[in-house]
């Protein structure tokens, strides 16, 4: 029976999300299907590893859990030949895993962080890999990318904390060439977290000082008139398969964090019960949404699974790409199940393609010997 | 093996046993049968819990002195000379839970008979009388399946004209009945009582204390032939209610059950007061077309165009039943037509329930006989548009038919073409799996070791648009 560790909760401020999505669908999913040994990865807030057989029961998490934590043996890891997880002791316990299923919301674990552990150990992981994984992460980074490649995206500014604190005047005057009501949003947080909505400048440079509070990096960016936002689930490597285009049918001004996890849903798992699916949108819209979808998905080399989110200006019909998530909250399940993929088929079929993209991998040519090292120290290297 | 020796000797081992003999009914054979195949006494409380109930708690109590009596009893070893002494005190300490489980039910015995069955026997004697006066038309039904559903219609149609009453919970033994015929006013009009046969002579035995004006036989099958040994004992058993009606009264037949059509043709029990009733008709009455789905069931029956809510074709012939016997006591025509609309599904009987999600699930848990089940394959097989998944432990109770029973069942899944049949791993579902590979089944077979496994797993595996069929539910003795 394959060994897979799913790896959920993490240094970030998406960490409770993390724990959900590691279990519906992904964890239940596996169980369901009978065919894998499952070893749950939880990373703490403090960034302490841990692994028991009790960790596959959401339940675990929610009460007393630093009480349990505090009883339990942290657990290491070896990148030796593959990744092995080893419970220290005098009876250590060692398990070789032969797949990894990142579950990993936000900081230190989507944004690529998990992935270059995984990539280093050399075995098959589940998702986007480390480059999608870091550039997804990075809201402007996104935007500078797809702008590049000619899909379209709302006009924008971004700027760091010291950018901020020492030319605040010059990104002031740029902030006079984008027109109100504007976004200010942390770049690396996910979940809507920090995000605000600004109709003027007193408003726009508090919001500034809220988001940097919570990253280093702010995008400042057009809010879109006669706003529809969809959002679309893809799935693939080379082959892309779509899911429904969503439409998130919010009260709020914005899609914010209590909309996606707190509001109301009544479901398992995140994202379940406040959507349309798929959304009522034109024929010409939901053509545009897919090509820019998979133009997206395709650009920032995604593979696996990720979702794009849209903007859509419902009178001129522009569609514009606002972000792209590498790994949706409890993977979107609710919205593939709508097209016919249930929480097994959707978690097999990742499995499938991580072993897929990983074969193909192991075909490329990573090193190559040189006599490089006996030239050192002799004459120089490089004119 | 060495997890069996060990858990006799945990604290749970003695509650486990009280357990047995409370969810066996306190039957000692049903018991002593199921403390043979368990492995582990920690975990036998699966699907319920130990009832507290006088009984259960009075026993546990003598259980826990009878077990350190037992303990006492090897401390004289301790004193015999030499090393034997202590190597006979382990081997009997050893011993003493093996010993138990059988000295356990001498306590038992001695109170059904000493003090249990007198007062039973007072109870049923006064409730006898009491019914005797007791001026409602009393409509018995037996049968080894159906008795529920048929009891359920008939009072859903019979009570839009006439006071009905029926026992609650499928009472059906003579001491659950007499405790419903103390709560009569004696103003209802019609009273239905379900009689359970678990031994020959018991529906003998209801018919004394209820003493029908109507009876209907709904099925004879495989249902509980481990106690009855043959089936002929079991079709004589239920048609014991035939025999007290005597061919003067009222008698209705399942004509779809081969086991009681065949009995009743055989045994001279067709006569001018006896309809078989059918998918085809009751009686003479013919049921000229017929129509189920999802949304429920429509047929004509005679010149009337009656719908219900209830699934599936087999349905008809109950429903089409209970026309007649409304029709018998004078219910009026648009009456009965009503009160045929207003039957649906009955809890855990084929009882469809949609989620948020859109899957379809068919609650039949409490379906397990093979009549039912072929059934419910049948109406399954017979929607189009839907991905059908069909989860089972199999059927219990089926003695040495076992393994035909459960091919059969294998056999027809692969007709009807589910594309998705699970398994609860236990003696019974490999014959399953053997019918569907015999018929070169194409879905796919999911196997999960527990029910509860199986349910958790649903979510992840079904889609919106997907059919579910939950049939039947193995209790704890037969894990």
């Amino acid at each position: 029976m394959k060994t897979v560790a799913v790896f959920f909760g993490g240094k970030s401020a998406e960490h409770d999300v993390s724990i959900i999505t590691g279990h519906t669908p992904i964890i239940q999913s596996l169980q369901a299907t009978g065919d894998y040994e499952i070893y749950p990865v939880y990373i703490a807030r403090d960034g302490s590893w841990y692994s028991s057989p009790e960790m596959n029961d959401l339940v675990y998490f929610k009460t007393d859990l630093e009480a349990k934590l505090s009883k339990e043996k942290k657990v290491r890891i070896d990148i030796n030949d593959g990744l092995t997880l080893i419970w220290p002791g005098l009876r250590e316990k060692k398990v070789s895993i032969d797949l990894a299923f990142p579950a990993m919301h936000g900081t230190y674990g989507e944004d690529g962080s998990l992935m270059g552990i995984l990539r280093m150990a050399g075995i098959p992981f589940v998702g986007c890999d480390l480059a999608a994984s870091a550039v997804a992460m990075d809201k402007a980074f996104t935007k500078q990318v797809m702008e590049a490649e000619g899909v379209p995206v709302v006009p924008y500014v971004w700027f760091t904390r010291y950018q901020w604190e020492t030319k605040r005047d010059h990104y002031l005057r740029e902030f006079e060439n984008l027109n109100y009501p504007l976004f200010v949003k942390p770049v690396h947080l996910g979940s809507s977290i920090a995000i605000s909505k600004v109709r003027d400048t007193g408003e726009l440079k508090n919001a500034i000082e809220v988001a940097l509070h919570y990253d280093d990096k702010v995008l400042v960016e057009e809010g879109v008139e006669n706003l529809i936002e969809v959002t679309l689930p893809i799935m693939g490597n080379e082959k892309l398969t779509f899911g429904a285009i969503e439409r998130p049918m919010n009260d709020t001004d914005f899609f914010d964090f209590s909309d996606k996890y707190l509001g109301g849903g009544k479901g398992e798992g995140v994202n379940t019960e406040y959507s349309e699916i798929p959304a009522k949108i034109s024929d010409e819209l939901s053509k545009k949404v897919l090509e820019y979808g998979e133009r997206t998905y395709r650009t920032l080399g995604c593979s696996g699974i990720a979702r794009v989110d849209f903007l859509i200006d419902s009178k001129t019909e522009e569609v514009y790409v606002n972000e792209v998530n590498t790994l949706p909250g409890s993977l979107y399940h609710h919205n593939w199940k709508k097209i016919g993929v249930s929480g097994v088929e959707l978690c097999t079929r990742l499995v499938e393609l991580a072993e897929e993209r990983f074969a193909k991998q192991k075909d490329t040519t990573f090193a190559f010997d040189s006599d490089i090292l006996n030239k050192a120290g002799g004459q120089k290297l490089h004119e | 093996m060495i997890k069996k020796f060990l858990s006799r000797f945990h604290p749970r081992f003695v509650r486990s046993l009280v357990y047995m003999l409370q969810a066996s009914e306190y039957h000692v054979g049903e018991y002593i049968r199921w403390y043979k195949r368990v492995e582990d006494f920690r975990c036998v409380e699966n699907r319920k819990k130990l009832v507290w109930t006088l009984k259960s708690a009075g026993l546990y109590v003598i259980a826990w002195v009878l077990f350190f009596f037992l303990l006492a009893l090897t401390i004289p070893f301790l004193f015999f000379k030499g090393g034997v002494g202590y190597v006979l005190f382990v081997i009997a300490v050893i011993l003493v839970p093996y010993v138990f489980p059988y000295v356990l039910t001498v306590p038992l015995l001695i109170l059904q008979n000493v003090i249990q069955r007198p007062i039973e026997w007072f109870i049923v004697r006064t409730a006898t009388r009491l019914l005797k006066k007791h001026k409602g038309i009393k409509i018995g039904i037996a049968g080894s399946y159906g008795k529920t559903s048929m009891r359920e219609i008939l009072k859903t149609v019979l009570e839009t004209d006439l006071t009905v009453a029926a026992p609650p919970h499928s009472y059906n033994t003579p001491l659950g009945i007499s405790s419903f015929i103390k709560t009569l006013t004696g103003d209802e009009q019609v009273l239905l009582f379900e009689m359970g046969e678990y031994y020959p002579g018991d529906v003998k035995e209801l018919c004394k204390l209820v003493r029908p004006d109507i009876g209907i036989i709904t099925g004879v099958n495989e249902a509980h032939l481990e106690k009855f040994k043959t089936i002929d004992r079991t079709q004589k058993t239920i048609f014991e209610l035939a025999d007290w009606l005597g061919g003067t009264k009222p008698l209705y037949i399942n004509g779809e059950s081969d086991h009681a059509k065949r009995y009743a043709e055989e045994n001279g029990y067709l006569n001018t007061n006896t309809f078989v009733y059918s998918r085809d008709g009751v009686g003479d009455t013919k049921v000229t077309e017929s129509n189920t789905g999802l949304g429920g069931t429509t047929f004509t029956l005679g010149r009337e165009e009656y719908t219900s809510k209830l699934l599936g074709l087999h349905q008809v012939g109950p429903l089409a039943c209970a026309v007649q016997v409304a029709e018998h006591l004078r219910v009026p025509s648009e009456k009965i037509r009503e009160g045929i609309s207003s039957t649906v599904p009955f809890e855990h009987r084929l009882e469809p329930k949609t989620d948020s999600t859109g899957v379809v699930t068919l609650d039949d848990s409490y379906n397990g006989n093979p009549q039912g089940v072929a059934a419910v394959i049948s109406f399954l097989g017979s929607l189009t548009g839907h991905r059908r998944l069909y989860v089972t432990p199999g059927l219990v109770e089926m003695g040495d038919r076992a393994e035909l029973v459960h091919k059969d069942i294998g056999r027809q899944l692969a007709k009807a073409g589910i594309e998705q049949v699970i398994l609860i791993r236990n003696s019974v579902t490999p014959f399953i799996e053997a019918g569907l590979q015999e018929a070169k089944y194409g879905g796919k077979i999911t196997w999960y070791d527990e029910a509860l496994k199986a349910f958790e797993a649903l979510p992840h595996l079904t889609v919106s648009g997907d059919v579910v069929v939950l049939q039947n539910d193995w209790p704890d003795q037969y894990q």
